[in-house]
């Protein structure tokens, strides 16, 4: 089976702080959540059909989030440098170099946590008219036949379709694996293909400032009873009870 | 300009409809299995299906499609972009056009506020606004469509009954309340309290400690509610998103360093079902 994967090299969203008018973004990288699960899918899904497991990323070609991703069980990354790309003009760089590859399956994670645009999975669909299958939560591929269940949040769609497609996991398919000593060794072998890509995007970000909710940060600390008295006596004052 | 609406959810087809009334286009076209009348022609559709609605769309050739931003929302939005090699924003909560399309949206988890500029033709699914469609007179017209490559064989409602979107009260539980049979003492402080329980994604989609419909979180639901209660949560961004626009929020955590606490307004270092137990028992009296 021809695997492709699409993970992206983010900010740690957990590190991502404000400060006065700027956010400050200059925190370790690191695999984008469900990216990581869309990773562990491919290399599943090669451990049980065999074949090969190529990783794309475009953008941000840290080196050690990369390791990672190889280290993980990709057999090879394609990490495409770029400037300003946007929807368009990721999904565009994608497809440029995969088109060759023959995928059975491509496999992206349903939303990332800088952009969360969650909209290069269908746009790639589209420019390869391939099926489109998104926010997968279990999957399962008898011979060319998938049937996916898809979390829709107010509703659980099943779903049936053909290879090869496409489609974007969340963090319940699965969970992702953690390298071993020898892997992480191992990974510096694996093939890493640097390009780069630049297009003129449709989309261009003007700017980017903090959303800040300025909250009042009280600790309560004290046996439970005395915590529970002090907190509604606040929450009266502040009108919510 | 030709602006097209499009939202499987009835509530984000009248925000997507009111932005789009705002920029008084010269053609508006809403598709929508409901008999909506926010926009001059109506094509209603009774099954879904991705393909179908992408190609019908796409047939259109809209300068401006605007969409909700519930999943399926963004899948069609995404691949219609894809189709027309167009500009695509998602989860606007501003739009304003003036020779170009200036949108603001949401960044970094919703630590972020963005402001992009597109060429048209463009894609934008909408997130939030105050708007109100107005009611206009609508040409109405049924369609079939398209049968496409993803058949759908089953669909299971999650709904619960709790409607968290309008909900004043809402008691969000996390890993923390430590088990399935614990968040029986959630409910009872929601009972009390007047309120409606959600919970984490983990909670939710995963371990299913609460319905899934109940998903608090930047892919989930995001609640406004003038009270926010986070149970054992720890405060992941993705959740923070979802919760940003609470009046006020108390978290209940063992670990008074939570992340949780840059965004709370008042936290109580403690064990989340004592916590519901106590609060219970007080609001009962």
């Amino acid at each position: 089976m021809n695997i492709v994967v699409g993970f992206k090299i983010v900010p740690d969203d957990t590190l991502v702080r404000a400060s006065g008018e700027k956010l400050l973004l200059d925190v370790p990288l690191k695999i984008s959540t469900y990216d990581k699960n869309a990773i562990e899918e491919g290399i599943e899904l090669k451990e049980k059909f065999g074949g090969k497991v190529v990783g794309i990323t475009v953008g941000n070609n840290d080196k050690k989030s990369i390791r990672e991703a190889l280290s993980m069980g990709i057999d090879e990354v394609i990490s495409v440098s770029s400037r300003n790309l946007d929807v368009y003009g990721t999904a565009m760089a994608i497809v440029e170099n995969i088109k060759n590859l023959n995928p059975d399956i491509i496999i992206f994670g349903e939303q990332t946590v800088d952009s969360g645009t969650s909209g290069v999975p269908g746009y790639v669909s589209e420019l390869l008219n391939l099926p489109y299958i998104s926010n997968v939560k279990s999957l399962k591929i008898e011979g060319k036949k998938v049937i996916a269940d898809r979390g829709m949040v107010s509703y659980v769609e099943t779903v049936e379709s053909e290879l090869p497609l496409i489609i974007s996991v969340g963090g319940e398919i699965n969970t992702p694996r953690i390298p071993t000593v020898r892997q992480i060794m191992e990974s510096s072998k694996k093939p890493v293909k640097e390009v780069t890509f630049e297009l003129e995007p449709k989309v261009k970000v003007i700017e980017t400032k903090p959303l800040v909710v300025n909250r009042k940060k009280i600790i309560i600390e004290a046996n439970m009873n005395e915590a529970v008295d002090k907190l509604l006596e606040k929450l009266k004052e502040d009108g919510v009870l | 300009m030709k602006v097209v609406v499009f939202s499987e959810s009835p509530p984000h087809y009248k925000m997507a409809s009111a932005i789009a009334q705002s920029l008084n286009p010269d053609e508006l076209i809403g598709i929508s299995p409901q008999p909506f009348k926010f926009t001059t022609q109506l094509y209603v559709y009774e099954k879904p299906d991705e393909d179908g609605l992408v190609d019908f769309i796409s047939n259109l050739h809209p300068d401006l499609l605007l969409t909700g931003s519930v999943r399926r929302d963004r899948v069609i939005a995404s691949r219609v972009a894809g189709r027309l090699k167009a500009g695509y924003i998602p989860d606007a909560v501003n739009l304003k056009f003036d020779n170009k399309l200036t949108v603001n949206r949401t960044s970094y988890s919703g630590i972020g506020i963005s402001q992009l500029e597109s060429s048209l033709p463009a894609v934008v699914t909408i997130a939030g606004t105050q708007l109100q469609p107005k009611e206009i007179e609508s040409k109405m017209e049924k369609i079939q469509l398209n049968q496409g490559r993803i058949k759908i064989v089953n669909v299971k409602p999650t709904t619960s009954g709790a409607n968290l979107a309008t909900a004043q009260i809402v008691i969000g539980v996390g890993r923390g309340i430590g088990s399935k049979e614990n968040v029986k003492y959630a409910e009872e402080l929601a009972n009390a309290i007047g309120g409606v329980v959600g919970g984490s994604r983990p909670v939710a989609a995963e371990l299913n400690w609460v319905s899934e419909d109940r998903q608090i979180g930047l892919s989930g639901l995001r609640i406004r509610p003038k009270l926010y209660i986070a149970l054992g949560i720890s405060g992941q961004p993705q959740h923070i998103a979802g919760i940003r626009d609470s009046k006020i929020i108390v978290a209940v955590n063992k670990d008074k360093n939570a992340p949780i606490i840059d965004n709370a307004d008042y936290m109580i270092v403690g064990d989340a079902v004592e916590f519901c137990k106590v609060m219970t028992g007080k609001l009962k009296k």
